[in-house]
């Protein structure tokens, strides 16, 4: 087992978020977080990711366990050299190229010299196909290339898992499709992947595993095909019908 | 226009134009670059919310922004010496204007920190880099952009704010100007002319921050 993270809760104000989410992600899973607004996948991701201090559960990552609501700032920076997040909102770097937007984790925060890194990420960016955008700020590309070369960023340190916070949502529907074709290509080589997502059609043709969470709460959770074709709960056939 | 005037317009020009050169540019230039070190650390520790610094930087501000600069440089130059602090009058203006201005621009870097979307801080530590990393490589060059104009027009006023210094005795373009005035007499000559060396020092700066602006606004796809 990659990850596992146990009982996790999460409170804003009175608004209980999550309240005991348990989730195991093996290496080489995708696994697909499916519901609907205000389920909390979104605050589960950021919590598994030190985004969001959790007001408690366990994170144990490749056998090393964290108390998620006291994890210490250095634990969070070690633990995410080996990991990667991919944001709605892309967040690329403003100040810096696609170039360097992926470079910049392995030069700042990896110690890898300078000209290997630009490799690395040279070799990120044509992966995603971005390569000829190598040199413009994201202010000068679309939603989609931004995203791509988000996701450049992300696989350039060679994460042992990527997390991705509905990374198509924020996209016209004609720019999905390149997002999640590469996201398709990843899974393909056997990348290990946590996605929060409304993609249902991705969830089905692509993640190996599916949870449905609703309400702080995993209403159900299983193989991909399983769930799609014979869900146990009445509340996930509804939602995987209408998507609501 | 007779030509006694203009004799002493000619003749006082390089006199006034010396001090700008040696003193009120310098002054400007030192007690400015202290002024961005106090704004950029006082503006951190602030954004951080770094427990006890944050309240010292409050206070800090609190009390130069809320009292004149011409008061400060009384306390500062004159007032000292009554517990027996005396300094020469360029240290004490330095010391004076560099507090100051930090004072101010510590709340124009503050707000443009504050101003850098917070997913940038977010991608900066999911990217593996540390708290401090991020800072450095990610928001604060972001925030000293949208910050440049402000600042651009805070070294601009300074440098007409330094003529305050003329009243501790520091010999810069005002107080140069005023001692020629008390030999020859002629207040409307020249304390225009000493204003237009301000226009034209000001004058130069402003070209300089558009020059700066079109460099830093490469990335905002504004041209390169």
């Amino acid at each position: 087992m990659l990850l596992q993270v146990e009982n996790v809760r999460k409170s804003f104000g009175p608004l209980e978020v999550l309240k005991g989410v348990s989730l195991p992600v093996d290496r080489g899973d995708v696994v697909a977080i499916l519901g609907p607004s205000g389920s909390g996948k979104t605050t589960l991701l950021r919590c598994v990711n030190f985004l969001e201090r959790a007001d408690g559960g366990t994170l144990t990552f490749d056998g090393e366990r964290f108390d998620l609501s006291r994890v210490s700032r250095r634990d969070a920076a070690r633990l995410r050299r080996r990991t990667a997040f991919v944001f709605q909102s892309y967040n690329l770097f403003l100040n810096k190229t696609a170039l360097e937007n992926v470079a910049e984790g392995l030069i700042t925060a990896r110690k890898i010299p300078r000209a290997e890194a630009l490799d690395a990420a040279r070799r990120a960016l044509d992966k995603v196909g971005m390569l000829d955008r190598a040199d413009h700020y994201p202010s000068q590309l679309s939603g989609g290339q931004q995203q791509r070369a988000a996701i450049a960023r992300a696989i350039a340190a060679q994460p042992e898992i990527i997390y991705f916070d509905e990374p198509t949502s924020a996209l016209d529907p004609e720019l999905t499709g390149e997002v999640l074709s590469v996201m398709r290509q990843l899974a393909d080589e056997g990348m290990t992947m946590l996605v929060v997502t409304h993609e249902l059609g991705f969830a089905r043709t692509v993640s190996s595993r599916t949870v449905f969470m609703e309400g702080g709460v995993v209403v159900e959770s299983g193989p991909s095909r399983q769930m799609f074709e014979s869900p146990r709960e009445e509340r996930t056939r509804a939602f995987l019908r209408t998507g609501a | 226009m007779d030509s006694r005037l203009l004799n002493i317009l000619l003749d006082s020009f390089p006199r006034i134009l010396l001090p700008g050169l040696t003193m009120t540019l310098p002054l400007t230039a030192i007690a400015f670059s202290i002024a961005m070190v106090i704004a950029v650390a006082a503006a951190l520790a602030q954004f951080a919310r770094v427990p006890v610094i944050t309240q010292i930087c409050r206070l800090y501000i609190w009390i130069f922004r809320g009292t004149p600069l011409l008061v400060q440089l009384f306390v500062v130059f004159y007032g000292l010496t009554k517990v027996g602090i005396t300094l020469a009058p360029f240290p004490a203006a330095v010391l004076v204007f560099s507090l100051n201005e930090g004072a101010y621009c510590a709340e124009t870097v503050r707000a443009s920190l504050e101003a850098v979307p917070a997913g940038q801080l977010e991608a900066g530590l999911c990217a593996g880099l540390s708290y401090l990393q991020t800072m450095r490589r990610i928001i604060l060059p972001q925030a000293m952009r949208t910050a440049f104009p402000s600042l651009s027009n805070s070294l601009i006023a300074m440098v007409k704010d330094t003529s305050l210094a003329a009243n501790i005795t520091v010999v810069e373009m005002f107080r140069a100007t005023e001692q020629i005035n008390a030999r020859v007499y002629e207040p409307l000559a020249l304390y225009i002319e000493v204003g237009l060396i301000y226009l034209l020092f000001s004058t130069v700066l402003t070209w300089l921050q558009r020059w700066g602006e079109k460099k830093l606004g490469a990335y905002e796809g504004r041209g390169v």
